[in-house]
């Protein structure tokens, strides 16, 4: 999804770099619906400018808008839900709207710019969270 | 008079008395399963496909397992399997019973001499009533997702009668149904300090040609110290689309 970008929000890089097909470990965001709508044989690491943060249920939202050659685009980043994130240290004010991170996502299979999460990197390589 | 009713208060304040020391007693002789509970398989991983959300390895999550259907049922299984083709549609807020006891989902205990409450992190609940209360009459009952569910004490062993669970879906895998006749009898037991098991066995005398036995074990939540809230509905960004669950902008 190509979305027009606010100054603010702007990236002053970027990456969306194919880890390739890997066999991965994968925490489906639980019991709201199946996860076959993600590849996970593929995983891929995106690098961008936080634009929105859902604490919500049934799923909490990273909203990361990208720059590239290509221009700007917005990928929705869908994780679990605030029960199972708390308990991997997450809080909602872990994010800070116009951060810069890395999340790593299985793509969804039919290609549009959303993921299912799997772990995510502060711009000094620091993890968020801890995994369970 | 005034002696009267001085002697009828100190009548009345005395049974009283009596009762609170009863229902203190019949506290005391009850197991303590205050606390946080989840599913012991919970700790995910890999997901298989069409497994159920959330869990590595299906052959670990008993209710999914294969129903002993008999043929009819078997038949009609079958027929929603075939219509599946794959588990990309399947889409849920609600478990119900049984198959919040094998959710994801947290849950808290509370036991009482007259109930034992389960709180489910997704607002779902189970009131099991261990006051000597009967299931209602018919004309007072009718199926719903969790059915309605009574007890008594062996024990330590907590051993549930559950009726009127609404027809449908056991579990997450849809074609995995019951009627509405099934009768749910578990036995709930702390089998160490961190750790509970529920020993279930479903009758269905439209759908099963036998009982099935499944055995469910769940682990003590000691990183969180209390239950969280979640609500399914508050923020679905997963519209089903031409049969496929898709991710819709925020």
């Amino acid at each position: 999804m190509i979305v027009s970008m606010k100054k603010s929000l702007r990236v002053n890089k970027f990456s969306v770099i194919l880890a390739g097909l890997v066999s991965c470990i994968v925490r489906i965001a639980e019991a709201h619906h199946s996860g076959s709508m993600f590849d996970q044989t593929q995983s891929l690491t995106l690098a961008g400018t936080v634009k929105d943060y859902q604490w919500t249920s049934p799923h909490c939202w990273i909203q990361l808008v990208i720059n590239g050659p290509g221009g700007s685009k917005e990928w929705s980043v869908e994780m679990a839900p605030p029960p199972v994130l708390y308990r991997q240290g997450w809080r909602p004010t872990t994010l800070n709207l116009g951060e810069q991170i890395s999340v790593v996502i299985n793509p969804l299979k039919d290609g549009s710019a959303g993921g299912n999460f799997l772990s995510a990197r502060r711009a000094d390589g620091q993890p968020i969270g801890r995994p369970r | 008079m005034k002696g009267i009713v001085r002697c009828v208060w100190w009548l009345l304040a005395g049974v009283s008395t009596v009762c609170a020391d009863e229902r203190s007693a019949r506290f005391a002789s009850l197991p303590n399963w205050s606390g946080l509970w989840e599913q012991a398989a919970r700790p995910d991983s890999t997901p298989v496909e069409g497994a159920p959300v959330g869990f590595a390895d299906a052959a670990k999550v008993s209710l999914a397992g294969h129903p002993p259907y008999n043929a009819a049922w078997e038949a009609k299984s079958a027929a929603i399997a075939g219509t599946l083709g794959s588990q990309s549609d399947i889409k849920m807020c609600e478990f119900g019973f049984p198959g919040l006891m094998e959710s994801p989902l947290m849950f808290e205990v509370l036991v009482t001499p007259e109930e034992t409450a389960l709180m489910f992190e997704g607002q779902e609940e189970r009131h099991i009533y261990t006051d000597g209360r009967s299931h209602p009459k018919p004309q007072d009952l009718w199926p719903t997702p969790v059915g309605d569910s009574i007890g008594r004490w062996e024990g330590t062993t907590l051993v549930i009668d559950t009726i009127a669970r609404k027809a449908g879906r056991i579990y997450m895998s849809p074609q995995y149904i019951i009627s509405d006749q099934a009768h749910f009898v578990e036995r709930v037991r702390r089998t160490d300090p961190d750790h509970m098991e529920d020993d279930m066995t479903i009758e269905d005398p439209l759908a099963f040609s036998k009982a099935w036995h499944v055995v469910l074990r769940y682990q003590r939540v000691r990183d969180v110290d209390r239950l969280l809230y979640q609500d399914c509905t508050e923020n679905d960004r997963n519209p089903i689309v031409n049969g496929k669950t898709t991710i819709a902008p925020p």
